[in-house]
């Protein structure tokens, strides 16, 4: 059988992004271009400023990427693009270059939603046993997904109101670290105690997450300390926030693994590189005897080759779009 | 052969143009379909005329200022083209484009792209589309001030809906820009980027917070 090369590209946030992925599972060559370092002086993502190093990146990314592959567009079998979820104008940089390849070379243009590609993002890993369930943890998204088969995605539920990674977020800002503050709430987390009760958010028996009231009761518990004199200690507080966290992600994960009766978890997304998240949910999986795969450290954060590893699975299911594919701020995964 | 493209506006105005004429063209508002329809446009504009994308020798695309996510939408596309076939590309400002396709014989002409809240882009350009007012970012009450000292008649142009007297809806004239732009130099494709004129918000915020905080 052929080998298929899928070019995916990723810029639905502050990373640009391309990577050539042979047959789904083998990476060939990826380029991140990261703008963290611009965007951490105004404690967060700016959307428009975002776009703008996009486009300034875009090409620089995927000549890099082919060099380094040591390729040409000839030998690609189709192109891969984030079409949504995520920032509407960054998103548009990599769907219009992804859009313009497919004319030029006339190559098959395969849309990819962002939370497909970090579940995908295992295959690079290991091959993937169906059926499972995927857990998506990330700055933007907190989803537990049910996956009969490949590309086959039926979401159990989600976070009613802030994504996990966006509440480590603004946790990190209120103890006064700079943005992206979640991986150093991780690391102070590790030196810490669980002294600070914090509320457990959404106890029930949904597949759903709720964080907005465990950042609330961090805020008010550090204005409250503020007003009494008392100095914060962060590592604890940092412990006891993430320990509260993972006890609910834990709980509702091991839910969902019993009630469809799945032998096979993957964990997905930017917080899947947290460390005591995944040594929990490492340990829960060894009590139940249940197949666990985690992505290496560096395809948790955006990058292209796991949008061109699910561009390959998508691309067998004949996924392909035309090119009034548009990009989309929110859509459903399925 | 050129390949000529402006998405700076809620208007989709593509071509491809020999020495001789515009062979065909494509001059249609797009409003918030800008992204979705724009590629597919170009791609029909070729294949209608049995072009392939290799047959252009040259690339012409208008990068601002504009709307900001319109200007990205053009400039990505001309940028990947012409880096991936290896073309010549080179950038024209929307305003040049505006002057140039004037038809009123007035001594001066501005053109005007409404940039909200009582602002323009806006240039002002000679008879021989000489720019003698720079291209900026600015009121339009202060423009309207400006043209008023003109020592001569003139044309406001734009194709938004402007508060000024006796304004000139835009209609491009592609075979003229082109002639003009198509043996200026080529630029790398990596470093075809868009002309905002203006900063975004967040970086607005900040200077004027360091420039606070140094008075």
């Amino acid at each position: 059988m052929e080998d298929i090369y899928i070019l995916g590209i990723e810029s639905s946030c502050d990373e640009t992004s391309c990577s050539i992925v042979k047959n789904g599972c083998e990476e060939i060559a990826t380029v991140i271009s990261s703008q963290i370092a611009i965007h951490s002086s105004f404690g967060g993502v700016v959307p428009e400023i975002a776009s703008r190093e996009h486009v300034k990146n875009i090409t620089f990314v995927i000549e890099e990427c082919l060099t380094k592959a040591n390729m040409t567009m000839q030998n690609i079998t189709a192109i891969a693009v984030t079409y949504g979820p995520g920032l509407i104008g960054s998103l548009l940089v990599g769907l219009e270059a992804a859009k313009t390849l497919s004319f030029i070379y006339n190559k098959p243009l395969v849309p990819v939603h962002h939370h497909a590609g970090h579940i995908y993002a295992n295959s690079l890993v290991k091959k993937m046993s169906f059926p499972l369930i995927a857990l998506v943890v990330s700055g933007g998204h907190t989803e537990l997904i049910y996956m009969k088969e490949d590309y086959s995605f039926e979401k159990l539920g989600g976070t009613l109101d802030d994504a996990v990674g966006e509440c480590y977020d603004k946790v990190a800002r209120v103890i006064g670290i700079k943005y992206p503050g979640g991986p150093v709430i991780d690391k102070l987390a590790i030196t810490g105690k669980p002294t600070y009760h914090l509320p457990t958010p959404l106890n029930d028996d949904s597949y759903n997450f709720s964080f907005s009231g465990l950042k609330s009761a961090v805020i008010n518990l550090a204005h409250k300390e503020k007003q009494k004199g008392v100095e914060l200690n962060k590592e604890d507080l940092a412990a006891s926030f993430q320990s509260v966290v993972v006890e609910a992600i834990t709980k509702k994960t091991l839910k969902a693994l019993k009630d469809y009766k799945v032998n096979n978890f993957i964990i997905a997304g930017g917080v899947a590189a947290n460390k005591v998240l995944r040594n929990r949910l490492k340990e829960l999986c060894i009590e139940n005897d249940i197949d666990f795969t985690f992505p290496e450290m560096k395809y948790c954060t955006d990058n292209g080759a796991m949008i061109a590893a699910a561009g390959y699975f998508a691309y067998k299911k004949g996924r392909i779009a035309t090119l009034d594919l548009n990009s989309k701020s929110n859509d459903k995964l399925n | 052969m050129i390949f000529y493209i402006d998405t700076t506006s809620n208007y989709l105005y593509t071509a491809l143009v020999s020495d001789e004429k515009v062979i065909s063209e494509v001059k249609e508002k797009l409003d918030n379909n800008l992204s979705v329809y724009a590629l597919p446009k170009v791609a029909s504009l070729f294949e209608k005329n049995n072009i392939l994308p290799e047959e252009v020798s040259k690339i012409i695309v208008v990068n601002g200022p504009g709307s900001f996510t319109g200007i990205r939408i053009g400039v990505t596309i001309a940028k990947m083209y012409a880096w991936a076939l290896k073309k010549d590309i080179t950038t024209i400002t929307s305003l040049e484009t505006m002057a140039l396709s004037n038809k009123n014989n007035t001594k001066y002409k501005i053109p005007m792209i409404d940039a909200r809240r009582g602002y323009v882009f806006a240039g002002i350009y000679d008879q021989d589309n000489n720019q003698i007012l720079k291209n900026n970012y600015v009121n339009l009450e202060t423009l309207k001030c400006i043209a008023n000292d003109l020592p001569g008649d003139y044309s406001w142009i734009s194709n938004n809906n402007i508060d000024v007297d006796k304004l000139e809806t835009y209609d491009p004239d592609i075979f003229k820009i082109c002639m003009k732009y198509k043996d200026k130099e080529s630029i790398n494709p990596h470093m075809v980027n868009p002309e905002y004129f203006k900063l975004t918000e967040a970086e607005e915020n900040m200077n004027k917070n360091d420039r606070e905080v140094n008075e």
